[in-house]
């Protein structure tokens, strides 16, 4: 089965500047993938030249096996897929029921208005006015504006932006079953708990290319990467007494290896021996922010965005 | 009711060109219903794009009621004079200034994107506006046309050629106001752009005073207002039928703005 979105070697500028140099990735059917990336890295344009918006300078892309800057075949995938953009923007003077009611005229096949709203959670709000909604409540809004359509494909622009915590676990329940459902979503996000918690692939944009690709848990080679294990030393020892070799930071003793389990194992033993404990024990991997940061840092090699010269 | 549950039936089935046309028209009736919804319900459009041209006709009949037919009125009464003016103007209003406002608030808010994102075709987007549009001058003209006849002024005789005249100008002044609003990209300057264009014209085409000047009358019967103002007051007040010249100008006018709406209207906040 081919991919739900194919993109290679795509390109963009924007008068000198190369907002999009080379980015390629896929997403397969039923998959969520999130582009992440800091501001100015790619991600909206890159979202925008797949949703037809924005025309592309060069590469190819192919959505639903329709090429997005295509103009005859717009409207059907219009369509198929939905969106929620990162403004809220919707008509302040109609009721809820009636936002999505209007929308829902537009597709051939829609869902139910009031399935949808049950599902973004504004269920006893059908009848407020627009306006007088909080900006969480016009956020679940736009994604019930996004749902509407029944789409296969959905794009989600830093969707849960401004979200309490309460709100955001529950966005992210919503979007788990939409996936369950078949759905497939790309979305872009700024947060790492976001990515981790919804993507089964990320896609790590910096200076408008792809400098990383994958599962959020090996991303940068998490997995392959060093373990910390740290913890308070007993009073009365010095790291010399300890069974395997250390520094310390901020007034913990700090141990990186390569082999965890052995290492954790000496230190406790050596711990129980003695009669004492590991105060403030932790046992840590590269976070998947570490690994963001370290590859998006500034000055990481050719990731700034590049200026054509004349 | 019926054109729905058919359109809706058919849905499924490749559609002819008689179930098409079913479905453009219950997609027009779902658009004009929408911004009919959103028009009346905000304070600002209902106020002043409705309410203000029929209190203007209320104090202009206050002021001149009493003023019978004169020569600096064309040989017209005061208030048949100002009937067709301000109705002209009520379009002005609904049509021209309400969509260049509406169209660049509507763009900055990211609202235009957000409908150019779903499957509404662009052409059943425009034709609703245009419905709306003509829909409220309609109302707005029947109020100053009871209010004229309250101060005297007799119903008119010629309606089909007042409906031509007030179709053709809507369709003009929306074009006009959707090209105003192509041109502008900052939301916070389009009321005062439109504005400015609008209240000189209205000035020099006589729709606030008669202007007795040669040079005047004819500069202004080439821009978009005298010709309408004229268009309306024959078959308003003076019992005459659609005057083809001035129409001729008219519909010139909004063909201009129709090819720079097309050409450069944007959807989308962010120029590319």
């Amino acid at each position: 089965m081919p991919n739900a979105v194919e993109v290679s070697g795509l390109r963009k500028s924007y008068g000198r500047v190369h907002a999009v140099r080379d980015v390629g990735f896929t997403v397969g059917y039923g998959e969520i993938v999130a582009l992440l990336g800091p501001n100015g890295a790619g991600k909206t344009t890159t979202l925008e030249i797949l949703e037809g918006f924005r025309t592309r300078d060069g590469g190819t892309a192919e959505v639903l096996g329709h090429d997005p800057g295509e103009r005859s075949s717009a409207r059907d995938l219009r369509e198929r897929t939905g969106l929620v953009l990162q403004d809220i923007a919707v008509e302040p003077y109609l009721t809820v029921r009636e936002t999505i009611a209007r929308a829902a005229g537009y597709y051939r096949a829609p869902r139910g208005v009031a399935e949808v709203i049950g599902l973004v959670g504004l269920t006893g709000l059908e009848r407020r006015k627009v306006r007088s909604l909080s900006g969480g409540q016009k956020r679940r809004l736009d994604l019930a504006l996004g749902l509407i359509g029944n789409p296969a494909l959905l794009y989600l622009d830093e969707p849960t932006t401004g979200f309490d915590p309460a709100a955001r676990r529950d966005a992210w329940q919503l979007v788990r079953g939409l996936r369950t459902a078949g759905m497939t979503i790309l979305l872009t996000t700024h947060d790492m708990d976001e990515a981790q918690a919804l993507a089964d692939r990320v896609v790590l944009l910096s200076g408008g290319a792809v400098v990383a690709a994958g599962e959020p848990a090996v991303l940068g080679g998490r997995d392959a990467e060093r373990v910390r294990i740290s913890f308070r030393l007993p009073a009365g020892y010095t790291a010399a007494d300890l069974p395997v070799p250390s520094h310390s930071a901020n007034g913990m003793v700090v141990v990186e290896t390569g082999a965890p389990t052995q290492a954790l194992h000496r230190l406790t033993d050596w711990a129980i021996r003695r009669g004492h404990v590991l105060a403030g024990l932790t046992v840590e991997r590269p976070s998947l922010e570490d690994v963001y940061l370290e590859l998006t840092r500034e000055g990481a090699p050719a990731r700034a965005p590049e200026r054509i010269t004349r | 009711m019926t054109i729905a549950v058919t359109a809706r039936l058919r849905a499924g089935r490749p559609a002819g060109p008689q179930a098409r046309k079913r479905t453009s028209l219950r997609l027009l009736a779902h658009q004009v219903r929408y911004e009919q919804l959103s028009f009346w319900r905000n304070p600002q459009s209902a106020v002043f794009t409705f309410i203000f041209p029929v209190v203007f006709v209320v104090i202009m009949g206050a002021l001149f009621g009493a003023i019978g037919k004169s020569s600096y009125f064309g040989g017209l009464s005061a208030l048949q004079y100002y009937v067709p003016t301000i109705a002209a103007l009520s379009v002005l209003g609904s049509c021209y200034g309400q969509l260049a406002v509406a169209l660049a608030a509507r763009r900055q808010a990211g609202m235009l994107k957000r409908i150019r994102a779903t499957p509404l075709p662009a052409w059943a987007y425009f034709a609703g506006l245009l419905a709306h549009c003509v829909l409220v001058s309609v109302i707005d003209i029947a109020l100053i046309v009871v209010v004229g006849r309250l101060y005297g002024v007799p119903f008119p005789s010629h309606w089909l050629a007042i409906m031509l005249t007030l179709v053709l100008g809507a369709a003009s002044f929306c074009a006009l106001g959707v090209a105003v609003a192509s041109v502008i990209s900052n939301a916070e300057a389009a009321p005062a752009v439109a504005q400015l264009v609008l209240f000189p014209l209205m000035f020099i085409s006589g729709t606030y005073l008669p202007i007795h000047s040669a040079l005047l009358n004819r500069v202004s019967g080439w821009l978009p207002v005298r010709p309408f103002n004229e268009a309306l007051t024959g078959p308003f007040a003076q019992h005459a039928g659609a005057d083809w010249r001035d129409l001729a100008v008219l519909a010139a006018w909004g063909v201009a703005g129709a090819v720079v709406a097309v050409r450069r209207f944007r959807w989308d906040p962010r120029p590319e």
